[in-house]
């Protein structure tokens, strides 16, 4: 596996307002990390893969892609090369499932519609949704619904690709079709940074876990390291809370 | 020729006689009130889209006051115009164009160019409604797959937000079919004028208009009906099909929703 670092978070600072969200964060991805982020609500994790994304201006520091200052490339290469998978789906309700996965293949990379379909298809296929192309988001399930957020992410080809909470909304029987495929996706080597309240899913699958607390990492090591001796007793205070 | 003495007698007499009049005055309602609907609904997407775009403190300087300048002015356009009645609306631009500048508007030509810019008024306001309805998800998504700001709107949040405002839009065209009649006042010959000249030879105005308010109703009905279709038409197929099983690929299982 390749550990140079496609992603390094420098020093970076977010406030709404008065309100500081995010501290002073820093920490690298490297190709073929699966990171997963773990905390209570309101530690800063979501609004960290926010601001990676920029759909929240960071309010200080700096996000490198592949070491060059992210908010300088263009946005739609940086976009399709950091990829994202909502909470919420956030399936185009305006267009079937294949039309999710393909729009953004014509529109920001360019694909011919040809070219797009079978990528598309590929990917609808390695998630187990090719069946369903033709079907609109209000028909599906939400587990299916994720299942072609992610093949939607995919299909951009990229680098990275960030999961805010994935299974969060999802009905209990449907959080098992998402993780297994997320696990498939890690075993291929994609790097993944994951914010997740799924702790089988952080000690299992990831290679790396970060604890968020209080807008600041409390905790970054391996994942048999934080489950089974959590160095920071904030850690162990969160683990033992959760794992009850 | 003795004259009709019974309400039925009356109506067949003026329909006898001035039923191609009364056509052509309810071809021109329909002309009025679809083409005003359409330009003011054109005139609504450029407003509520430029009163949408989105400024950060990060965007340059003239981009910033532009913007607001721009949207001073339309607020300024939605307010005057959905505060004046249309028919004053229609003396001032008829008149008004005529006396200062010039302008020998065609009746139906005026009529047209004052109802697109009443149904703009109001269109904007029911386009900016329909964007903010649209779940912001949406354009979250769009933008973390590199969608620009434009592409967003016109590939994901604007379809999303006409139809969800489709029975507003519906309204609008047949509140102008309705409407339009106010422009009898700058003697553009639609359905309410020409019903005046029929009333006014034998002066049976209860007739007349009896039949007017026959015609508009199968309009306004009508395009109710018709717009019924178009939004189910856009809201796709209720059925969709599963393509492939494991077995077969070419399997395929046509999956259908019973009407709610």
């Amino acid at each position: 596996m390749a550990d140079h670092s496609v992603l390094d978070i420098v020093h970076l600072k977010k406030s709404f307002g008065d309100h500081e969200v995010l501290r002073d964060i820093s920490f690298s991805v490297n190709s073929g990390d699966v990171i997963s982020v773990i905390g209570s609500s309101g530690s800063g994790k979501s609004t960290l893969l926010r601001c990676i994304n920029f759909l929240e201006d960071p309010t200080n520091g700096q996000i490198l892609y592949q070491g060059k200052d992210a908010e300088k490339l263009n946005r739609a290469v940086y976009h399709s090369k950091v990829g994202m998978v909502f909470q919420s789906f956030n399936l185009f309700a305006n267009m079937t499932v294949l039309g999710n996965c393909v729009t953004g293949q014509k529109l920001v990379l360019k694909r011919n519609a040809k070219e797009a379909e079978e990528k598309a298809l590929y990917f609808l296929e390695k998630v187990g949704m090719a069946p369903y192309r033709n079907a609109r988001p209000a028909q599906l399930s939400g587990g299916q619904k994720q299942r072609v957020a992610i093949a939607r992410a995919l299909a951009m080809d990229p680098e990275v690709l960030l999961f805010d909470e994935p299974t969060s909304a999802l009905d209990p029987e449907m959080v098992g079709e998402v993780l297994s495929v997320m696990k498939d996706l890690a075993e291929g080597g994609l790097t993944m940074l994951v914010v997740t309240h799924e702790m089988g899913f952080a000690r299992d699958v990831s290679n790396r876990v970060i604890f968020m607390d209080g807008g600041v990492i409390v905790e970054d090591a391996a994942p048999q390291e934080i489950f089974t001796a959590p160095k920071h007793p904030r850690t162990r205070e969160f683990l033992s809370r959760v794992l009850g | 020729m003795s004259l009709p003495t019974t309400f039925f007698g009356w109506v067949s007499l003026i329909l006898e006689k001035y039923g191609p009049l009364f056509l052509r005055g309810a071809g021109y309602t329909m002309l009025i009130a679809l083409t005003g609907t359409v330009i003011g609904f054109l005139i609504g997407l450029l407003v509520a889209i430029v009163r949408t775009i989105p400024v950060s403190g990060k965007d340059h300087f003239i981009k910033r006051v532009g913007l607001k300048a721009a949207s001073f002015l339309l607020n300024v356009y939605i307010e005057v115009f959905r505060g004046t009645p249309m028919i004053v609306q229609a003396m001032v631009i008829y008149y008004g164009a005529m006396m200062y500048l010039g302008l020998r508007m065609s009746a139906l030509a005026a009529a047209i160019f004052i109802i697109s810019i009443n149904t703009g008024a109001y269109m904007a306001e029911i386009i900016r409604g329909g964007i903010i309805s649209v779940d912001k998800g949406q354009k979250e998504a769009a933008h973390a797959i590199g969608m620009t700001h434009w592409q967003s709107m016109l590939h994901v949040v604007l379809p999303q937000a006409v139809r969800n405002i489709m029975p507003s839009i519906g309204n609008e065209f047949v509140v102008n079919i309705k409407d339009s009649s106010v422009l009898n006042v700058i003697s553009v010959s639609e359905l309410f004028f020409v019903t005046k000249s029929a009333a006014g030879t034998y002066a049976r105005y209860f007739e007349a208009f009896f039949i007017a308010a026959a015609i508009y109703f199968v309009l306004t009905f009508t395009v109710t009906r018709l717009l019924r279709l178009l939004e189910k038409k856009m809201d796709g197929g209720k059925n969709y099909t599963i393509c492939g099983s494991q077995s077969a690929s070419d399997a395929v299982i046509k999956i259908e929703e019973k009407e709610a």
